[in-house]
């Protein structure tokens, strides 16, 4: 790790909090990094309107940890299973539904891929070994079918056992 | 990082969340559904996305789209089961148009003509693979592909009673198709080929093994015409001729996949007259049973071809010791060597091969037969050999066997070793290598006497159908579990039990067992089997062992690190070869 002091940048939440980050964990979301690169040496906060303090807090903390991970490839991560998940990854993820669910949007707002693929595949774990009712009830989704709407989906899609 | 920390905790303190925020948050009935498709792709078992597709609406319709993408089908069954919803007058989703990959290679016979028009509705089909489904006919075929503009890879190898007409088709419809898979459709001619040469010119992949009434004309438009091509598999096209190759080299600078096998009149001019100063794309290169070719082809191609990654040359028999000193250039990039049959070679050449191709993961050097353990013993310091072919070199003598395992790096890569008729084996030096490998899958020993019997026999493979009762007789073979068992067997004979002394007795302290890769313990088998060695045989050829034993040494670290990458080829039908050579 370089010893040199790294230039902040300044990010703003939606509630105009002020935030300074190194610019090498900023740089962990693509959204970021490439308009770090347009604007050039510029002491301006940049607005991040769709993002909270405390989700953006969080963020912040995610990529502080990996700051200095390998870029990964597109995909590569989608032949891993669910479940070879970190430990402080996990730890990161132990939180309530609507934060990780917000975690999930400005992820994929940042465009940090590794973040949205660790809050997608705990969301999928969630949905592990559940009945549809049991994953409504876990994520207070309502029941939009007719029954009978219900009976032909599930009609239609018997073809499909387990693989 | 503590600065950070600091940084952090600042920050929380400024925006502790709200009870108001709180509420706000976002539900998993709000999030967009491109996200929710996101999520469902780490839901891998397909119990779990039924459930989700019957949650809600928005769920649902994610879901069926990541189920009907790429159906999986278990059986047959469930084929019919999806005509049937396909086939329904009022369906929730557009289900046929969410099909975009199908593939009914492992359904085989049971897909019929009547089975591909009732999905001729998929129209947005991207991959469509039927090899080997020999019942369908041009009529099911021509149904299907008549909408499928959209297609970009169709493999319909094996498919028998296929005609030019669909080939034809393709090239009408398919303009984005870039993999065309025909091998074994022997109906297929120039001019199926040609319909698609001219049309689709993004191909990239093209196999026509065994449509052998394909001429040069095929092949030379093929390059004239797809630049981007990337594999060319003629296999078994006998009337090609070097006319053909030239626009090939000519044409195709991207070209990766060369296969020429059983290409019979194909000459060293294809190679030494048309193949440019540097084709540096190309990685695997088939010459199988070109018998015309000399070591003059060898030269040009390690010229041109630097990066070369698998040399496939069996039955070339004018390939001699020169031949293989030419190849050895290729040096660390050379994975994959098949010699099969290549009878001129001797041990020089192959003492040369593993000094510099050092990278060697395969190698099959079957009825070379000049080839004695001195050969063998230089192979065994190559550090990520995982299989080696030596069927019929019948001069291989037990001291071969004891030196591969006396490389300790072996003992940890190899996998697959083929010993058939090298009959001079015997149970001790066998026992040895089952011991000591402990990847080791696949082991052949057929027409060995000492393993002829009944006892060891039980655990081998069964011998295919086709083979007569002498070859069945001989037939020894062992795979998987198969050789588990067989080295059970054998350590507990009596062999066993004697070699087992000789150890306890000659290094005292070794726990009841001395079997697996610990590392101690495959020390001291080494020493038995250097006592083992001095006593036996003595003369160990030439080409001193010390200076091997200090090469190794250095190689043995660097290389221990990784010995497990997988060979991205394949196996190239093991089963094959071992018919090749009984």
């Amino acid at each position: 790790m370089s010893t040199i002091e790294q230039k902040k940048v300044k990010l703003t939440s939606s509630e105009g909090t002020e935030f300074q980050v190194e610019r090498s964990v900023a740089e962990r979301s693509v959204l970021l990094k490439n308009m770090l690169e347009d604007v050039g040496e510029n002491d301006m906060a940049i607005p991040l309107p769709n993002v909270t303090g405390p989700i953006l807090t969080k963020v912040i903390d995610y990529c502080t940890h990996h700051r200095n991970d390998p870029i990964q490839n597109h995909d590569d991560d989608l032949k891993k299973t669910s479940e070879d998940i970190d430990d402080w990854d996990a730890e990161f993820c132990k939180v309530d539904q609507g934060t990780l669910f917000e975690l999930i949007l400005a992820a994929n707002y940042l465009d940090i891929k590794p973040l949205l693929d660790l809050t997608c595949k705990t969301v999928a774990n969630m949905i592990k070994n559940k009945s549809p009712e049991e994953i409504r009830a876990t994520f207070n989704i309502t029941n939009d079918f007719t029954p009978e709407e219900e009976e032909q989906v599930r009609k239609e899609n018997e073809w499909c056992e387990e693989r | 990082m503590a600065s950070e920390k600091l940084l952090s905790e600042q920050v929380t303190k400024q925006t502790l969340p709200s009870q108001a925020s709180q509420n706000s948050l976002a539900k998993a009935s709000t999030i967009p559904s491109e996200l929710i498709l996101q999520i469902f792709k780490y839901v891998t078992s397909t119990a779990d996305l039924k459930s989700c597709i019957l949650v809600c609406k928005s769920w649902c319709r994610c879901g069926v789209e990541l189920l009907w993408h790429k159906p999986v089908f278990t059986g047959y069954g469930s084929l019919i089961k999806l005509l049937v919803t396909l086939s329904r007058s009022t369906q929730t989703f557009p289900y046929a148009l969410l099909i975009r990959r199908l593939n009914f290679s492992f359904l085989g016979e049971h897909v019929s003509d009547e089975i591909l028009k009732r999905l001729s509705s998929c129209e947005r089909l991207e991959r469509l693979t039927l090899g080997g489904c020999r019942r369908l006919t041009d009529n099911g075929l021509l149904k299907l592909l008549d909408k499928a503009d959209g297609l970009v890879a169709l493999d319909v190898s094996d498919i028998e009673n296929l005609t030019d007409a669909v080939v034809e088709l393709v090239g009408e419809r398919c303009r984005r198709l870039q993999g065309l898979n025909v091998s074994l459709c022997k109906k297929v001619s120039d001019k199926g080929i040609l319909a698609v040469a001219s049309k689709c010119r993004s191909l990239r992949r093209i196999k026509l093994s065994s449509c052998d009434i394909i001429t040069d004309e095929s092949v030379v438009i093929l390059a004239k015409n797809c630049p981007h091509l990337l594999e060319l598999d003629l296999t078994n096209c006998n009337q090609i001729t070097n006319d053909a190759i030239q626009p090939v080299f000519e044409n195709c600078t991207q070209l990766r996949e060369l296969r020429l096998a059983c290409c019979t009149k194909l000459t060293d001019e294809s190679f030494t007259e048309t193949m440019p100063a540097l084709y540096e794309q190309l990685r695997i290169l088939d010459l199988t049973s070109c018998a015309l070719i000399t070591d003059q082809t060898l030269l040009k191609i390690a010229h041109s071809a630097p990066k070369l990654r698998n040399l496939v040359l069996a039955k070339c028999g004018n390939i001699t010791d020169e031949g293989v000193y030419h190849i050895t250039r290729l040096g660390k990039h050379l994975h994959y060597l098949h010699l099969g049959h290549c009878s001129r070679i001797t041990d020089h050449s192959i003492t040369h091969l593993a000094r510099h191709c050092t990278r060697l993961r395969y190698l099959d050097l079957a009825c070379c037969t000049q080839l004695t353990d001195a050969s063998v013993f230089e192979l065994s310091h190559l550090p990520k050999l995982r299989r080696i072919g030596l069927v019929k070199c019948a001069l291989i003598t037990d001291q071969a066997i004891y030196a591969l395992i006396e490389n300790r790096v072996v003992q940890h890569t190899l996998e697959r070793v083929h010993l058939s008729y090298c009959v001079n084996l015997t149970v001790p030096a066998v026992l040895e290598l089952v011991n000591s490998c402990f990847r080791l899958t696949h082991l052949s020993l057929t027409g060995v006497p000492a393993f002829l019997r009944p006892e060891v026999q039980q655990f081998c493979r069964q011998a295919p159908k086709e083979f007569t009762p002498h070859q069945r007789q001989v037939f020894c073979v062992f795979s998987g579990k198969g050789v588990k068992d067989l080295k059970q067997y054998l350590n507990s004979t009596v062999i066993a039990q004697q070699r087992n002394n000789r150890i306890a007795n000659g290094v005292g302290n070794i726990n009841d067992q001395v079997v697996g890769p610990v590392a101690a313990v495959s020390a001291d088998i080494e020493e038995s089997v250097v006592s083992e060695a001095e006593g036996v045989g003595g003369d160990i050829s030439e080409g001193g062992e010390g200076e091997n034993e200090n090469r190794h040494s250095q190689n043995d670290n660097r290389n221990r690190n990784r010995v497990s990458d997988r060979n991205p080829e394949g196996e190239d039908g093991d089963v094959g070869n071992a018919l090749l050579d009984f």
